[in-house]
C-alpha cells in the first residue's frame, strides 16, 4: 500500500461500498454495517481526507479517491474469503475474522498472487461480486485457475493433486488410504452421476460433496 | 495359501512393544507398504499364517508377528499397518514410523502396488532414507500388466540400491525369488542408495538448525526428521524431539525461534522428493499403447463378437416378443413366435414324450417324470422335471449371451475397459442395466421360481414325497403334525425346501456373479444420487439388491454401511418395500394375471413410499451420511471358484438361519390351527374357535373394512410375517381361486409388499439394531403398510378405476 490509511476510515469505506450494493446509503445504514464503531467524527475525518461525500439529507456517497480505496479493499477482504474457504477448509463464517485481518495486511503483489491462484475468481463465498484487479483484465477471457477443486475439472484434463480440504478426519484418511496424495497426477472421467476420477492407475468413485475437496494443480 | 513352500511357522498377535537391540536375538524383518497393497498376503506366505485377508483398506489394525525359516535360520517377522507415507498425519499412522525407529529390524520389505509406481516410490525414497537393508516387492504385478503398465525393474533397482521383486503374490508368481532375496539381502547387510542425498548434502550447509537438530548425537536420518518435526501436532513431534537427545536449550529454540527454519527446510526437502518421484515414475513405468497387445488372445476373438451380437440380438428379441404376446396377443390373437418357444414345442410335442416312453419301458419313469416333468391332463400346462424345461431355457436364452460375453470379456482387455466405462456412465448404465435386470428375470423369475420350483413342489414333493406318507400315516395327531394342513413335511419342508430354496439359490448365483464381475460398484455410481433422497448413498445398492434374493440376509448386510443412521434407514427401506425373491416370484406369478396399468399402478406406489419413508426418515433420524467414496475394481469375467464359495456360504447360512424359523412358523401355525380359543366375535359370541379364525375375526374390521379386501386376506397377512412368501403364497391361492377383484389384489399385493418383515428378519432386526428400534419400526411399518393400502383402495373406488 502506498501510504496506510487508519483501519477505522477503511471499514467506513468498505461500509459505505455493501450499502451500496445493496441500493440505499445512509449514515445509519453505514454505521450498522462498519465493523467499527461510526461516530460523526469519524465520518467527518472521511469527508475531510476527500473518501466520502454527504450531500444532506443523511445521504452517504464515495467520492473517486473514496471508490478506488473502497474497491481496493472490497477485494482484498473477498478475495481473503476465498482463500480461506476454499484453500484452507474454513467454513464461510470461520473465514469472516481472517479476512477482515487479511485485507488489512495484503500487499497488492500478494493480493494479485492470491488472485491468480484461485483463478481470478469472481464471487465470494458470500457470492458478493469480487472487484476485478489488474491481474483478472491482463488474464482476460483465458481466466483457467492455476488451482481448483475436482469438481470444476473438465472430463480428461491432467492436473496433479495439490492439497485436500477436508475438514472431516475420516474422509481425508479415505481419501489418502485411496492413494489421494498431494503429488498424485489425476485425472476426472466422468462427472454424473457420480464423480469417477483416475488417481494414478486407480479409479474412484465419489461424490460431488467430496470432490470439492480436492483441489489440483492443473497441467 | 500353499503348503509347499519353504517357511513354516508360527504367530502371534502382539500389541507394538519398543525392544531393544540384541546381538544375539532374531533376526528381524518388517513389512511395510500403502494401504492394501497385499502386505497381508506376503506376511502369510512368509510365515504360514493367514491373516483375515480382506480386500478393503486399512484391515491390518494390530500388528500381527510371525517367524520364518530360511536355510535352517529362523526370522522374525512384523506386519505393519499401511501407510501412505513414514510421516504420519494423524495418531493411528504413528505405529508404522514408531515401529520403524523402535524395533530395529535388520531387513525391511516393501510391498508395494506396481501399478501404483508413484505413491510407491514416495514411501520407498523415505525407507533409504533409514539405511537399513531392504527389499522393494512390487506385488499386484498381473493388475499392472493388465493395463499395459511396463515397470523397468533393473531401473529402480539400480537407483536405490535395493532388490526389486515383481511378485503375483496371491497366485504365489515370484514368491521363490522372494525368498532368495530376502536371504541375500540379510546376509550382505548393504544399506540401500539415497538418490536424493547429494542435493541433501548442498541443501543443509549453512544451515543453523541442522547443527542444532545433530548437537544430541542422535542417530535419525535428518531429512525424516525434519520431515517429522513439521507437523503441526504436538502430540507427533514430541516423541521425535524426545529422541534427538537434545540439551534442554536446544529443544527451547527448536520449539520456537527454529520452528519457522525446520518448516522452510523441510518444504524444500519436500520439493526436492517431487521432483524425484516425477523424474522417477516417468523413466521406470512405460504405459504400452494398448494397441500392442489390445487382445489378450485374440483368437477367436471377432467370432466371440459376431456370437455375443447374436446372442443378445436373440435375447431382446425373446423378451419383446414375449411382452408382446402377453399384453397384446390377445387383441391379435397371434403370437410371436420365439426361438425358445419353438424348440420347447419340438420338444414337449416329440423328443421328451420319446425319452419318457423308452425309460418307462425299463422301469424308470419316475425318474423320467422327475428329470423331465410330465404334462399334466387337466391344465394342458407341462409340470417340470429337474432338467426340463430349465436346461433349455439356460442354453437358449442366457447363455448365448452370457458365454460370448465372458470369452469376449477375458480376451479383449479393451472391452473389459469398455464395457466397465458403459456400465458406469447413465446413458449406457441404464439399458446395460435393463439388460441386466432381465438375464437375471429369465435365471431367477424364470428358470428358479418357475421351473425348478414346479420341479422340486409339483413334481418332487407333491407327487413323490408327500403323498407315499399321507398313504403310510394313519388319520391323527402324527399326521395333522407331518403331513396335515399345516404339517411339517406338507407345508414346511415343502416352503423351505421346495419353493424357496430353488429361488435363492438362483437368486446367489446371480447375485455372486454380478458381484464378483466387479458391476455392483458400477450400479452404485449410478444409483447415488437416488439413495441421497433417502439418506444413503450408492454404497447402499449392495443389500437394497440382496434384499431382493432376501431381506433377512441383507439386513445383516447393512453392516457395510458406514454410519448408524444409514444403517437404521437402510434396514427400514429394506423391510418396508424390497419384496425378497420368493415373495417377488409369487407377485409376477399374480401380476401377470392382471394388466400393464395395475402392475405398475403397485410397483409405483411402493416405490414411491420408499423414497418418502428413506426421505423423511433422512431427516427425522439424527447422525449423518456416510461419504461415498471407494475404488472401483475393473471388470472381469467372474471367477467360478469365488462365485460358487460365495453361493455356498450363503446357501449354508440360508439353511441354517431361515430352515429353523420355517420349521418354527409352521409350528405356530399347526398350534394355532388346532386349539380352540372362545372369542367374542366368534360366530357366536364367545364360541370356541380356533386361534387362526380368532386372529382372522380379530383383523376382520382392518381387512374388510380399512381395505376392503375379503376377510380371509387376514390369514394372508398373518401367514406373511410367519414368511413373506407363505403369505404372498396364500394370496396366489385366492386370486387363483377368484376370490378377488382387480382393485383388491392391488390392494393386497401393495399392503403385502410394504407389510411387516417375516419373523427371521424381525429376529436380524432386534440382533444389528437392538430391541428397542426393531419394534419401533415393526409400530411403525404395520399401521403403515395398512394406512397406505387402505388410502389406494378408497382412492382407486372412489376414482372408479378399473384397470
Amino acid at each position: 500500500m502506498h501510504h496506510r490509511i487508519a483501519d477505522e476510515i477503511v471499514e467506513v469505506l468498505e461500509a459505505v461500498w455493501t450499502s451500496e450494493e445493496e441500493g440505499t446509503v445512509s449514515e445509519e445504514g453505514v454505521a450498522d454495517r462498519a465493523m467499527t464503531e461510526v461516530t460523526p467524527e469519524l465520518l467527518a475525518e472521511c469527508e475531510q481526507a476527500g473518501y466520502i461525500e454527504r450531500p444532506g439529507g443523511g445521504e452517504v456517497r464515495l467520492t473517486a479517491r473514496g471508490r478506488q480505496m473502497a474497491e481496493e479493499v472490497i477485494r482484498r477482504h473477498r478475495l481473503a474469503e476465498r482463500l480461506v474457504v476454499d484453500v484452507l477448509g474454513m467454513t464461510i463464517e470461520e473465514s469472516e475474522a481472517d479476512a477482515c485481518e487479511f485485507e488489512h495486511l495484503l500487499a497488492p503483489n500478494v493480493t494479485e498472487a492470491i488472485c491468480t491462484l484461485l483463478g481470478h475468481p469472481r464471487f465470494c463465498p458470500h457470492q458478493h461480486p469480487i472487484p476485478e484487479g489488474p491481474c483478472c483484465q491482463r488474464a482476460g477471457d483465458q481466466v483457467s485457475a492455476v488451482v481448483t477443486s475436482i469438481d470444476r475439472l473438465d472430463i480428461g484434463v491432467p492436473a496433479k493433486v495439490a492439497y485436500v480440504s477436508a475438514r472431516n478426519y475420516r474422509r481425508i484418511q479415505m481419501l489418502s488410504s485411496l492413494g489421494i496424495l498431494p503429488g498424485i497426477p489425476v485425472r476426472v472421467h466422468q462427472r454424473y452421476p457420480s464423480f469417477v476420477i483416475q488417481c494414478e492407475e486407480t479409479q474412484i468413485a465419489l461424490e460431488e460433496e467430496i470432490a470439492r475437496d480436492i483441489y489440483v494443480w492443473r497441467e | 495359501m500353499r503348503k509347499d513352500r519353504e517357511s513354516m511357522a508360527t504367530v502371534t498377535s502382539a500389541p507394538v512393544g519398543i525392544e531393544s537391540s540384541s546381538s544375539e536375538r532374531t533376526p528381524r524383518i518388517l513389512l511395510v507398504g500403502n494401504p492394501n497393497v497385499g502386505k497381508s498376503v506376503i506376511f502369510g506366505y512368509l510365515t504360514g499364517k493367514y491373516v483375515a485377508v480382506s480386500n478393503y483398506p486399512g484391515t491390518t489394525v494390530e500388528v500381527s508377528r510371525g517367524t520364518m525359516r530360511l536355510g535352517g535360520k529362523s526370522y522374525e517377522v512384523i506386519d505393519t499397518p499401511g501407510v501412505n507415507s513414514l510421516v504420519p498425519q494423524s495418531e493411528d499412522e504413528r505405529v508404522t514410523r514408531d515401529m520403524l525407529l523402535s524395533s530395529r529390524p535388520d531387513l525391511l520389505i516393501q510391498v508395494a502396488d506396481a501399478k501404483n509406481l508413484r505413491r510407491t516410490l514416495l514411501i520407498t525414497s523415505q525407507l533409504v532414507e533409514l539405511g537399513i537393508p531392504m527389499v522393494l516387492v512390487l506385488n499386484l504385478m498381473d493388475e499392472a500388466r493388465n493395463r499395459n503398465i511396463e515397470i523397468d525393474v533393473a531401473g529402480l533397482s539400480a537407483m536405490f540400491g535395493v532388490p526389486v521383486l515383481p511378485t503375483v503374490a496371491t497366485e504365489g508368481e515370484g514368491l521363490t525369488q522372494l525368498n532368495r532375496a530376502i536371504g541375500q539381502a540379510i546376509g550382505k547387510a548393504q544399506p540401500p542408495l539415497d538418490p536424493l542425498a547429494a542435493s541433501r548434502k548442498r541443501l543443509f550447509e549453512a544451515e543453523p538448525v541442522v547443527d542444532l537438530l545433530r548437537s544430541g548425537g542422535s542417530d535419525l536420518p535428518l531429512p525424516l526428521t525434519l520431515e517429522w518435526l513439521q507437523t503441526r501436532d504436538s502430540g507427533l513431534r514430541g516423541p521425535i524431539i524426545e529422541r534427538l537427545g537434545l540439551e534442554p536449550s536446544a529443544r527451547e529454540s527448536l520449539e520456537t525461534t527454529q520452528r519457522g527454519a525446520v518448516r522452510s527446510l523441510s518444504g524444500r526437502l519436500d520439493e526436492l522428493r517431487n521432483s524425484l518421484l516425477d523424474e522417477a515414475t516417468a523413466r521406470f513405468k512405460k504405459v504400452l499403447p494398448g494397441l500392442a497387445d489390445e487382445a489378450r488372445d485374440s483368437r477367436g476373438l471377432s467370432a466371440a463378437y459376431v456370437m455375443l451380437a447374436v446372442g443378445m440380438a436373440i435375447f431382446l428379441y425373446t423378451e419383446a416378443a414375449s411382452l408382446l404376446n402377453q399384453f397384446i396377443g390377445p387383441y391379435l390373437g397371434w403370437t410371436f413366435p420365439t426361438p425358445y418357444s419353438l424348440v420347447n414345442g419340438w420338444f414337449d410335442q416329440t423328443l421328451i414324450p420319446l425319452a419318457q416312453a423308452w425309460l418307462g419301458g425299463r422301469g424308470l419313469g419316475a425318474i423320467g417324470t422327475i428329470l423331465f416333468g410330465t404334462l399334466n391332463a387337466e391344465t394342458g400346462a407341462w409340470e417340470s422335471g429337474f432338467l426340463y424345461p430349465a436346461v433349455t431355457q439356460v442354453t437358449l436364452l442366457i447363455a448365448p449371451v452370457i458365454i460370448p460375453l465372458a470369452i469376449v470379456l477375458y480376451r479383449s482387455r479393451r472391452f473389459a475397459e469398455k464395457l466397465g466405462r458403459w456400465s458406469r456412465e447413465w446413458q449406457t448404465g441404464a439399458p446395460f442395466l435393463l439388460v441386466v435386470l432381465l438375464l437375471m428375470y429369465e435365471f431367477v423369475g424364470v428358470v428358479g421360481a418357475g421351473t425348478l420350483v414346479d420341479a422340486f413342489e409339483t413334481t418332487l414333493f407333491n407327487q413323490y414325497l408327500t403323498p407315499p406318507l399321507q398313504r403310510m400315516i394313519p388319520p391323527g395327531f402324527v399326521y395333522d403334525f407331518l403331513v396335515g394342513d399345516y404339517g411339517l413335511v406338507s407345508v414346511g419342508l415343502t416352503y423351505a425346501l421346495a419353493i424357496v430354496l430353488p429361488i435363492v439359490f438362483t437368486f446367489f448365483i446371480a447375485f455372486g456373479l454380478l458381484e464378483d464381475s466387479g458391476y455392483l460398484p458400477r450400479l452404485a455410481i449410478l444409483s447415488d444420487r437416488l439413495f441421497r433422497v433417502m439418506g444413503l448413498n450408492g454404497k447402499a445398492v449392495l443389500p437394497m439388491v440382496l434384499g431382493l434374493g432376501c431381506d433377512t440376509m441383507a439386513t445383516m448386510t447393512t453392516r457395510i454401511l458406514a454410519t448408524k443412521k444409514e444403517r437404521i434407514i437402510a434396514t427400514l427401506l429394506l423391510v418396508l418395500g424390497v419384496p425378497c425373491s420368493a415373495q417377488l416370484g409369487v407377485i409376477l406369478g399374480i401380476t401377470s394375471s392382471i394388466s400393464v396399468g395395475a402392475v405398475l399402478t403397485v410397483f409405483g406406489v411402493v416405490v414411491s413410499q420408499m423414497f418418502l419413508v428413506g426421505y423423511l426418515s433422512s431427516k427425522i433420524i439424527p447422525g449423518r451420511r456416510g461419504d461415498f467414496i471407494f475404488e472401483i475394481p475393473p471388470i472381469r469375467v467372474p471367477i467360478f471358484r469365488n462365485v460358487w464359495t460365495k453361493t455356498r456360504l450363503r446357501i449354508i447360512w440360508y439353511l441354517k438361519e431361515a430352515l429353523p424359523l420355517f420349521v418354527l412358523g409352521t409350528l405356530i401355525l399347526f398350534v394355532l390351527d388346532r386349539f380352540r380359543i372362545p372369542v367374542p366375535w366368534g360366530p357366536t359370541p364367545w364360541a370356541r374357535v380356533s386361534g387362526l379364525a380368532a386372529i382372522e375375526g380379530a383383523l376382520a374390521p382392518v381387512v374388510t373394512g380399512v381395505l376392503q379386501l375379503p376377510a380371509e386376506t387376514a390369514r394372508v397377512l398373518i401367514l406373511g410375517f410367519l414368511r413373506r412368501d407363505y403369505g404372498a403364497a396364500g394370496l396366489f391361492d385366492l386370486v387363483r381361486t377368484g376370490q378377488m377383484d382387480v382393485v383388491q389384489i392391488v390392494t393386497s399385493l401393495i399392503v403385502l409388499t410394504l407389510f411387516i418383515p417375516c419373523v427371521a428378519n424381525f429376529f436380524m432386526m432386534i440382533r444389528e439394531h437392538g430391541t428397542r428400534k426393531a419394534l419401533l419400526m415393526l409400530a411403525f411399518i404395520t399401521p403403515f403398510a395398512i394406512g397406505v393400502g387402505g388410502v389406494v383402495a378408497w382412492l382407486l373406488r372412489a376414482l372408479k378405476v378399473t384397470f
